[in-house]
């Protein structure tokens, strides 16, 4: 890590720190948030997929705060990262500023954040190995998230009446803020230089509608999309439904900062 | 759905989870229980897990995953939907009222008649014989 970190110019650290910041909050934030589905989703069945997946997501985002800290180096660790900051330093795409809402809600959420995803995780290139490993990982898991949010998002669509009706009003309530996941970073020329990204954001943002309309076409959906949103809009200024969430996921932390857990 | 069956499901009875049966607009959908067999490592048997209710078979591979496999412990599931298995259980075909014990693969089952027959004769009970596979032989040589 020590080795790898120091090949990277202090351009290039900035913005590596700034794309795993937003990478590592869409994770932390998407997780938390389905989180709450457990105890009261739908079926049993299903608390436990989306709770496990919830729990996947959690993880993934405890490994980017990781490699942030050894980055940043700056004596805080990934719970430091993930728990002690002011809401409005948070990262986290717009698209994931709204709260969960009812189950359409979150499955056009999970279905539009985990196609993106996707797309960005397979823009990630082996200019820093410590993120190219991680990220291959990560990839493993997040394919079944995919699955799962396309067949909830078939289910939602076919089975017509009030959940189509509430899936297509998620979906068009949540697709102006779905570019936001892949706007480009900060400095993603320097990224792209150093083999950091394989790809621009540009790039993997017309992979991912074309994606995204092949999959919502044959469901009779179509949505319009504007072009990703420059990063100060994307991933800036909290909505209420985050505020909330933030003293939910900080309340025990903050209950008594000193504390070893 | 566990693995000690604490949740036992009735003999592939679809069950309609709670939608609102005053609402017509949410009839909640029909779930159908899913039998779940695992592999722990390939070349092991597959062996029964448990079951998931689910409404079609691909949420049923979902489910199966999650509660089968999500911790590492398998490395193939088998999901099959209950409706779809072919049940005996008929006990005049399963467990025959008389002796059929001559169709086991060690034949009647003589020990206790033995042991009851050297009692009245007073005689102890011989060693293992030599040779025990030399009528098998014989027969696969004649």
């Amino acid at each position: 890590m020590t080795a790898s970190l120091a090949a990277l110019d202090a351009r290039t650290r900035t913005a590596l720190a700034g794309l795993l910041l937003s990478m590592a909050d869409d994770e932390f934030v998407i997780g938390f948030s389905d989180s709450e589905w457990t105890g009261i989703a739908p079926i049993l069945e299903e608390d436990v997929a989306m709770s496990s997946i919830a729990q996947d997501e959690l993880g993934h985002a405890r490994a980017f705060y990781e490699l942030l800290a050894a980055l940043l180096d700056d004596g805080r660790d990934a719970d430091a990262l993930a728990y002690d900051r002011e809401p409005e330093a948070y990262r986290h795409a717009r698209l994931l500023d709204h709260g969960r809402g009812d189950w359409a809600m979150t499955i056009a959420r999970r279905f539009l954040y985990d196609t993106a995803d996707a797309a960005r995780l397979a823009s990630i290139g082996d200019g820093w190995p410590p993120l190219a490993e991680l990220v291959a990982k990560i990839r493993r898991e997040e394919r079944y998230h995919v699955m799962h949010a396309l067949a909830w998002a078939h289910r939602l669509a076919r089975a017509g009446g009030e959940a189509r009706e509430r899936f297509v009003a998620a979906l068009e309530a949540l697709v102006p803020d779905a570019p936001s996941v892949l706007a480009a970073p900060e400095g993603e020329a320097a990224l792209i230089e150093a083999g950091i990204l394989s790809r621009s954001m540009a790039e993997a943002f017309a992979g991912w509608w074309t994606e995204v309309a092949g999959t919502l076409g044959p469901l009779g959906i179509s949505l319009a999309l504007e072009p990703p949103p420059d990063p100060a809009r994307a991933r800036a200024v909290p909505s209420d439904d985050f505020r909330w969430l933030w003293g939910e996921f900080t309340s025990v932390r903050r209950s008594d900062p000193r504390a070893t857990w | 759905m566990t693995e000690d069956g604490n949740r036992m499901i009735d003999e592939g009875a679809p069950v309609q989870p709670p939608g609102d049966v005053d609402d017509p607009s949410r009839p909640g959908g029909v779930l159908e229980p899913y039998e779940v067999f695992r592999q722990e490592k390939d070349g092991d048997p597959m062996r029964h897990g448990g079951n998931v209710l689910a409404p079609d078979p691909e949420l049923a591979v979902h489910y199966a995953r999650e509660l089968f496999g999500r911790r590492g412990e398998s490395v193939r599931l088998w999901v099959v939907r209950r409706a779809d298995v072919n049940v005996l259980e008929d006990l005049d075909l399963l467990q025959p009222p008389l002796d059929r014990s001559f169709k086991k693969p060690g034949g009647y089952l003589m020990r206790d008649k033995l042991a009851a027959a050297r009692g009245r004769a007073g005689t102890s009970k011989p060693g293992a014989r030599a040779g025990s596979h030399a009528g098998t032989d014989r027969r696969a040589t004649r």
